[in-house]
Protein backbone atom coordinates (compact mmCIF):
# COMPACT_ATOMS: atom_id res chain seq x y z
CA UNK A 1 0.00 0.00 0.00
CA UNK A 2 1.23 3.68 -0.95
CA UNK A 3 2.26 5.68 2.12
CA UNK A 4 1.07 9.39 2.06
CA UNK A 5 4.48 10.19 0.84
CA UNK A 6 4.47 8.07 -2.56
CA UNK A 7 1.05 9.50 -3.61
CA UNK A 8 1.93 13.21 -3.34
CA UNK A 9 5.55 13.22 -4.54
CA UNK A 10 5.20 12.18 -7.94
CA UNK A 11 2.31 14.28 -8.20
CA UNK A 12 4.27 17.56 -6.93
CA UNK A 13 7.46 16.15 -9.63
CA UNK A 14 4.58 16.17 -12.29
CA UNK A 15 3.65 19.57 -11.17
CA UNK A 16 6.88 21.23 -11.02
CA UNK A 17 7.49 19.77 -14.59
CA UNK A 18 4.60 21.06 -16.17
CA UNK A 19 5.37 24.60 -14.58
CA UNK A 20 8.92 24.36 -16.03
CA UNK A 21 7.57 23.48 -19.61
CA UNK A 22 4.74 26.18 -19.69
CA UNK A 23 6.78 28.68 -18.39
CA UNK A 24 9.46 27.91 -21.48
CA UNK A 25 6.68 28.00 -23.66
CA UNK A 26 5.91 31.69 -22.39
CA UNK A 27 9.11 32.80 -22.26
CA UNK A 28 10.26 31.66 -25.70
CA UNK A 29 6.80 33.22 -27.23
CA UNK A 30 7.12 36.54 -25.70
CA UNK A 31 10.50 37.58 -26.33
CA UNK A 32 10.54 41.14 -28.03
CA UNK A 33 12.74 41.40 -30.50
CA UNK A 34 13.82 44.87 -31.80
CA UNK A 35 16.33 47.04 -33.45
CA UNK A 36 16.19 50.51 -31.36
CA UNK A 37 16.23 50.99 -27.24
CA UNK A 38 13.23 52.84 -25.61
CA UNK A 39 14.53 55.32 -23.40
CA UNK A 40 12.75 57.35 -21.63
CA UNK A 41 9.44 56.71 -23.77
CA UNK A 42 10.95 57.29 -27.16
CA UNK A 43 13.12 54.97 -29.51
CA UNK A 44 16.27 55.19 -30.52
CA UNK A 45 18.86 53.20 -32.35
CA UNK A 46 22.52 52.47 -31.24
CA UNK A 47 24.03 54.76 -34.29
CA UNK A 48 21.61 57.85 -32.76
CA UNK A 49 22.88 57.38 -29.56
CA UNK A 50 26.60 57.06 -30.29
CA UNK A 51 26.22 60.36 -32.13
CA UNK A 52 24.80 62.29 -29.26
CA UNK A 53 26.62 60.46 -26.50
CA UNK A 54 30.48 60.32 -25.62
CA UNK A 55 32.03 57.02 -25.85
CA UNK A 56 33.48 55.68 -22.96
CA UNK A 57 35.64 53.15 -21.37
CA UNK A 58 35.09 51.59 -17.49
CA UNK A 59 37.46 49.35 -15.91
CA UNK A 60 35.42 46.77 -14.33
CA UNK A 61 36.41 43.51 -12.65
CA UNK A 62 36.29 41.55 -15.97
CA UNK A 63 38.36 44.25 -17.66
CA UNK A 64 37.39 47.21 -19.85
CA UNK A 65 34.53 47.99 -21.29
CA UNK A 66 33.71 50.88 -24.25
CA UNK A 67 30.11 51.82 -24.76
CA UNK A 68 28.05 55.17 -24.46
CA UNK A 69 28.06 56.92 -21.12
CA UNK A 70 24.68 56.25 -19.77
CA UNK A 71 24.47 59.85 -18.31
CA UNK A 72 24.46 61.21 -22.07
CA UNK A 73 22.12 58.77 -23.25
CA UNK A 74 19.78 59.48 -20.55
CA UNK A 75 19.96 63.48 -20.78
CA UNK A 76 20.18 63.06 -24.69
CA UNK A 77 16.39 61.93 -24.08
CA UNK A 78 15.72 64.78 -22.41
CA UNK A 79 15.34 63.77 -18.50
CA UNK A 80 15.94 66.92 -16.78
CA UNK A 81 16.41 66.46 -13.11
CA UNK A 82 18.55 63.50 -13.43
CA UNK A 83 18.92 62.50 -10.20
CA UNK A 84 15.00 62.94 -9.31
CA UNK A 85 14.22 59.56 -11.01
CA UNK A 86 15.12 55.88 -11.06
CA UNK A 87 15.89 53.99 -13.86
CA UNK A 88 14.89 50.44 -14.99
CA UNK A 89 16.80 49.05 -16.96
CA UNK A 90 14.69 46.21 -19.61
CA UNK A 91 16.02 43.43 -21.16
CA UNK A 92 14.58 41.32 -24.22
CA UNK A 93 13.74 37.73 -22.13
CA UNK A 94 12.08 40.11 -18.97
CA UNK A 95 14.99 40.62 -17.12
CA UNK A 96 15.73 44.34 -15.77
CA UNK A 97 17.10 46.25 -12.89
CA UNK A 98 16.41 49.55 -11.10
CA UNK A 99 19.29 51.77 -10.38
CA UNK A 100 19.44 55.06 -8.83
CA UNK A 101 21.03 58.15 -10.60
CA UNK A 102 24.80 58.23 -8.71
CA UNK A 103 24.84 54.25 -10.32
CA UNK A 104 23.49 54.47 -13.72
CA UNK A 105 25.60 57.93 -14.37
CA UNK A 106 28.95 55.53 -13.68
CA UNK A 107 27.95 53.41 -16.78
CA UNK A 108 28.00 52.60 -20.41
CA UNK A 109 25.86 51.12 -22.84
CA UNK A 110 28.12 48.89 -25.38
CA UNK A 111 27.62 48.01 -28.95
CA UNK A 112 26.18 44.90 -28.53
CA UNK A 113 22.72 46.65 -25.82
CA UNK A 114 24.62 45.31 -22.60
CA UNK A 115 24.92 48.26 -19.80
CA UNK A 116 28.17 47.36 -17.64
CA UNK A 117 28.96 49.72 -14.19
CA UNK A 118 32.23 49.57 -12.70
CA UNK A 119 31.01 48.77 -8.86
CA UNK A 120 28.11 46.98 -8.68
CA UNK A 121 27.61 43.17 -8.93
CA UNK A 122 27.79 41.58 -11.91
CA UNK A 123 23.43 40.86 -11.88
CA UNK A 124 23.34 45.11 -13.08
CA UNK A 125 24.67 44.20 -15.82
CA UNK A 126 21.48 43.55 -18.55
CA UNK A 127 22.42 41.91 -21.49
CA UNK A 128 19.93 42.74 -25.00
CA UNK A 129 18.30 46.21 -22.96
CA UNK A 130 15.49 46.81 -25.10
CA UNK A 131 14.21 50.13 -22.40
CA UNK A 132 15.38 52.16 -20.07
CA UNK A 133 12.67 53.13 -18.21
CA UNK A 134 12.43 56.29 -16.26
CA UNK A 135 10.53 56.56 -13.51
CA UNK B 1 29.58 10.29 14.67
CA UNK B 2 31.03 13.31 16.57
CA UNK B 3 31.04 16.36 16.64
CA UNK B 4 34.49 17.00 15.07
CA UNK B 5 34.12 14.55 12.36
CA UNK B 6 30.89 16.11 10.93
CA UNK B 7 32.43 19.47 10.89
CA UNK B 8 35.03 18.32 8.92
CA UNK B 9 32.30 16.43 6.66
CA UNK B 10 31.16 19.82 6.34
CA UNK B 11 34.32 21.46 5.61
CA UNK B 12 34.82 18.97 2.72
CA UNK B 13 31.99 18.15 1.16
CA UNK B 14 31.13 21.88 1.57
CA UNK B 15 34.65 22.53 -0.48
CA UNK B 16 34.14 20.22 -3.19
CA UNK B 17 30.95 21.81 -4.21
CA UNK B 18 32.47 24.96 -3.85
CA UNK B 19 35.57 24.10 -5.68
CA UNK B 20 33.56 21.82 -9.00
CA UNK B 21 31.38 25.62 -9.12
CA UNK B 22 34.75 27.63 -9.77
CA UNK B 23 36.62 25.83 -11.48
CA UNK B 24 33.90 23.78 -13.64
CA UNK B 25 31.45 26.15 -13.86
CA UNK B 26 33.62 28.65 -15.10
CA UNK B 27 34.57 26.81 -17.96
CA UNK B 28 30.97 25.75 -19.02
CA UNK B 29 29.95 29.12 -18.26
CA UNK B 30 32.44 29.81 -21.34
CA UNK B 31 30.81 27.42 -23.46
CA UNK B 32 26.98 29.49 -23.72
CA UNK B 33 26.02 26.58 -21.91
CA UNK B 34 23.19 27.13 -18.85
CA UNK B 35 26.06 27.05 -16.44
CA UNK B 36 24.30 27.43 -13.26
CA UNK B 37 21.19 25.11 -14.10
CA UNK B 38 23.88 22.14 -14.89
CA UNK B 39 25.91 22.86 -11.91
CA UNK B 40 22.85 22.90 -9.42
CA UNK B 41 21.30 19.53 -11.30
CA UNK B 42 24.88 17.36 -11.38
CA UNK B 43 27.08 18.80 -8.52
CA UNK B 44 25.20 19.95 -6.01
CA UNK B 45 22.61 17.45 -5.99
CA UNK B 46 25.07 14.95 -6.12
CA UNK B 47 27.31 16.34 -3.15
CA UNK B 48 24.24 16.66 -1.29
CA UNK B 49 22.71 13.49 -1.34
CA UNK B 50 26.23 11.86 -0.88
CA UNK B 51 26.62 13.95 2.32
CA UNK B 52 23.04 12.93 3.57
CA UNK B 53 23.79 9.40 2.62
CA UNK B 54 26.91 9.54 4.48
CA UNK B 55 26.89 11.29 7.20
CA UNK B 56 22.93 11.13 8.63
CA UNK B 57 22.93 14.27 10.25
CA UNK B 58 20.25 17.24 9.94
CA UNK B 59 22.10 20.25 8.95
CA UNK B 60 25.02 19.36 7.29
CA UNK B 61 23.89 20.22 3.66
CA UNK B 62 23.00 23.70 5.15
CA UNK B 63 26.55 23.92 6.29
CA UNK B 64 28.05 22.67 2.97
CA UNK B 65 25.87 25.54 1.13
CA UNK B 66 27.67 28.28 3.64
CA UNK B 67 31.42 26.94 3.07
CA UNK B 68 30.75 26.49 -0.68
CA UNK B 69 29.20 30.18 -1.20
CA UNK B 70 32.37 31.32 1.30
CA UNK B 71 35.23 29.56 -1.23
CA UNK B 72 32.59 30.97 -4.47
CA UNK B 73 33.46 34.36 -3.28
CA UNK B 74 36.99 34.49 -3.67
CA UNK B 75 36.73 32.84 -6.89
CA UNK B 76 38.80 34.69 -9.67
CA UNK B 77 37.34 32.70 -12.80
CA UNK B 78 34.26 34.30 -13.08
CA UNK B 79 32.43 37.26 -11.95
CA UNK B 80 29.37 37.51 -10.31
CA UNK B 81 30.47 36.34 -6.67
CA UNK B 82 28.57 37.55 -4.58
CA UNK B 83 25.17 36.65 -6.66
CA UNK B 84 26.18 33.48 -6.65
CA UNK B 85 27.76 32.83 -3.47
CA UNK B 86 24.28 34.43 -2.23
CA UNK B 87 22.67 31.36 -4.25
CA UNK B 88 24.70 28.86 -3.14
CA UNK B 89 24.44 29.24 0.72
CA UNK B 90 20.41 29.50 -0.47
CA UNK B 91 20.62 26.56 -2.00
CA UNK B 92 22.29 24.29 1.02
CA UNK B 93 19.48 25.63 3.42
CA UNK B 94 16.35 25.00 0.76
CA UNK B 95 17.84 21.02 0.02
CA UNK B 96 17.72 20.89 4.16
CA UNK B 97 13.91 22.10 4.13
CA UNK B 98 12.95 20.16 1.12
CA UNK B 99 14.33 16.80 2.56
CA UNK B 100 13.74 17.37 6.31
CA UNK B 101 10.56 14.71 6.44
CA UNK B 102 12.45 12.36 4.42
CA UNK B 103 14.36 9.83 6.80
CA UNK B 104 17.52 9.57 6.51
CA UNK B 105 18.15 5.48 5.51
CA UNK B 106 15.62 7.04 2.56
CA UNK B 107 13.44 3.83 3.17
CA UNK B 108 10.74 5.92 1.41
CA UNK B 109 12.89 6.34 -1.85
CA UNK B 110 13.07 2.37 -3.21
CA UNK B 111 10.55 3.07 -5.79
CA UNK B 112 12.35 4.39 -8.75
CA UNK B 113 9.35 6.51 -9.09
CA UNK B 114 9.65 8.15 -5.59
CA UNK B 115 13.89 8.59 -6.39
CA UNK B 116 12.69 10.22 -9.63
CA UNK B 117 10.19 12.76 -7.81
CA UNK B 118 12.44 13.54 -5.59
CA UNK B 119 15.44 13.87 -8.04
CA UNK B 120 13.38 16.49 -9.97
CA UNK B 121 11.84 18.11 -6.98
CA UNK B 122 15.12 18.80 -5.04
CA UNK B 123 17.01 20.50 -7.88
CA UNK B 124 13.85 22.51 -9.60
CA UNK B 125 13.28 24.04 -6.42
CA UNK B 126 17.26 23.98 -5.34
CA UNK B 127 17.90 25.52 -8.63
CA UNK B 128 14.94 28.40 -8.76
CA UNK B 129 14.48 28.81 -4.73
CA UNK B 130 18.34 29.35 -4.95
CA UNK B 131 17.64 31.86 -8.02
CA UNK B 132 14.61 33.90 -6.44
CA UNK B 133 17.01 34.48 -3.31
CA UNK B 134 19.71 35.86 -4.93
CA UNK B 135 17.51 38.61 -7.37
CA UNK B 136 16.21 39.62 -3.90
CA UNK B 137 18.89 39.69 -1.60
CA UNK B 138 21.91 40.98 -4.40
CA UNK B 139 20.55 44.61 -5.07
CA UNK B 140 20.02 44.71 -0.75
CA UNK B 141 23.45 43.76 0.12
CA UNK B 142 24.53 46.07 -3.27
CA UNK B 143 22.92 48.91 -1.60
CA UNK B 144 20.69 49.70 -4.69
CA UNK B 145 17.62 48.45 -3.09
CA UNK B 146 15.04 45.70 -3.99
CA UNK B 147 12.16 46.19 -6.33
CA UNK B 148 9.68 43.21 -6.47
CA UNK B 149 8.77 44.63 -10.01
CA UNK B 150 12.01 43.25 -11.50
CA UNK B 151 11.26 39.68 -9.46
CA UNK B 152 7.60 39.73 -10.76
CA UNK B 153 8.66 40.50 -14.38
CA UNK B 154 11.87 37.51 -14.74
CA UNK B 155 9.50 35.26 -12.71
CA UNK B 156 8.61 33.23 -15.84
CA UNK B 157 12.49 33.51 -16.88
CA UNK B 158 13.40 31.80 -13.68
CA UNK B 159 10.94 29.05 -13.89
CA UNK B 160 11.81 28.34 -17.20
CA UNK B 161 15.29 27.88 -16.07
CA UNK B 162 14.74 25.89 -13.61
CA UNK B 163 13.39 22.97 -16.40
CA UNK B 164 16.79 21.82 -17.33
CA UNK B 165 17.68 21.44 -13.78
CA UNK B 166 14.81 19.01 -13.18
CA UNK B 167 15.19 16.68 -15.45
CA UNK B 168 19.13 16.45 -14.50
CA UNK B 169 17.67 15.81 -11.08
CA UNK B 170 15.67 12.78 -12.32
CA UNK B 171 18.52 11.22 -13.62
CA UNK B 172 21.37 12.21 -10.91
CA UNK B 173 19.41 11.29 -7.80
CA UNK B 174 18.63 7.76 -8.73
CA UNK B 175 22.27 7.29 -9.75
CA UNK B 176 23.63 9.15 -6.76
CA UNK B 177 21.42 6.53 -4.62
CA UNK B 178 22.96 2.89 -6.62
CA UNK B 179 26.14 3.97 -4.78
CA UNK B 180 23.78 2.98 -1.53
CA UNK B 181 25.91 -0.39 -0.96
CA UNK B 182 29.10 1.49 -1.22
CA UNK B 183 30.95 1.52 2.16
CA UNK B 184 32.76 5.15 1.68
CA UNK B 185 33.57 5.73 5.43
CA UNK B 186 37.52 6.26 5.83
CA UNK B 187 39.42 4.71 8.78
CA UNK B 188 39.61 7.05 11.92
CA UNK B 189 43.03 7.58 11.17
CA UNK B 190 43.05 8.38 7.84
CA UNK B 191 39.85 10.30 8.30
CA UNK B 192 41.29 13.91 9.23
CA UNK B 193 44.12 13.59 7.16
CA UNK B 194 42.24 13.18 4.01
CA UNK B 195 39.30 15.62 4.66
CA UNK B 196 42.01 18.33 5.41
CA UNK B 197 43.76 17.75 2.85
CA UNK B 198 41.17 17.65 0.12
CA UNK B 199 39.39 20.74 1.96
CA UNK B 200 42.87 22.74 2.20
CA UNK B 201 43.63 21.78 -1.69
CA UNK B 202 40.37 23.42 -2.50
CA UNK B 203 41.13 26.60 -0.92
CA UNK B 204 44.50 26.86 -1.66
CA UNK B 205 43.77 26.65 -5.37
CA UNK B 206 41.25 28.97 -5.48
CA UNK B 207 41.88 31.60 -2.90
CA UNK B 208 45.83 31.25 -3.98
CA UNK B 209 44.89 31.89 -7.70
CA UNK B 210 42.75 35.11 -6.24
CA UNK B 211 45.73 36.50 -4.36
CA UNK B 212 47.74 35.93 -7.47
CA UNK B 213 45.12 38.41 -9.62
CA UNK B 214 44.42 40.62 -7.04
Amino acid sequence: MKTGKEKFIPIIAMIVLLIGIFSTIYVNAYQIEKDTIKINGQDFTFDQLLSNGVEQTIETDEGEKTGIALNDIIIYSGVDCTQCHEYTIKAKDGYQQTVNWDILKTGILTDYKRVFFPDTAHSFWVRDVIEIEVK
Amino acid sequence: MNNLKFIAGILVFGSLWGFSECIIGSSLSETGLPTGAIMTGFFAITFLVISRMTYHRPGMQFGMGIVAGSLRLFNPFVGCHLCSALSIMAEGAIFEIIWYNISFDFRELKPITMQISMGIISAYFVYVGGYIVTQILTPIISGSGFFVGNLIAFMPNILASGLITALIGAVILPTVLLTRGLDLRLKDKLYYPTTIGISAFCWIFVVGYWFMLA
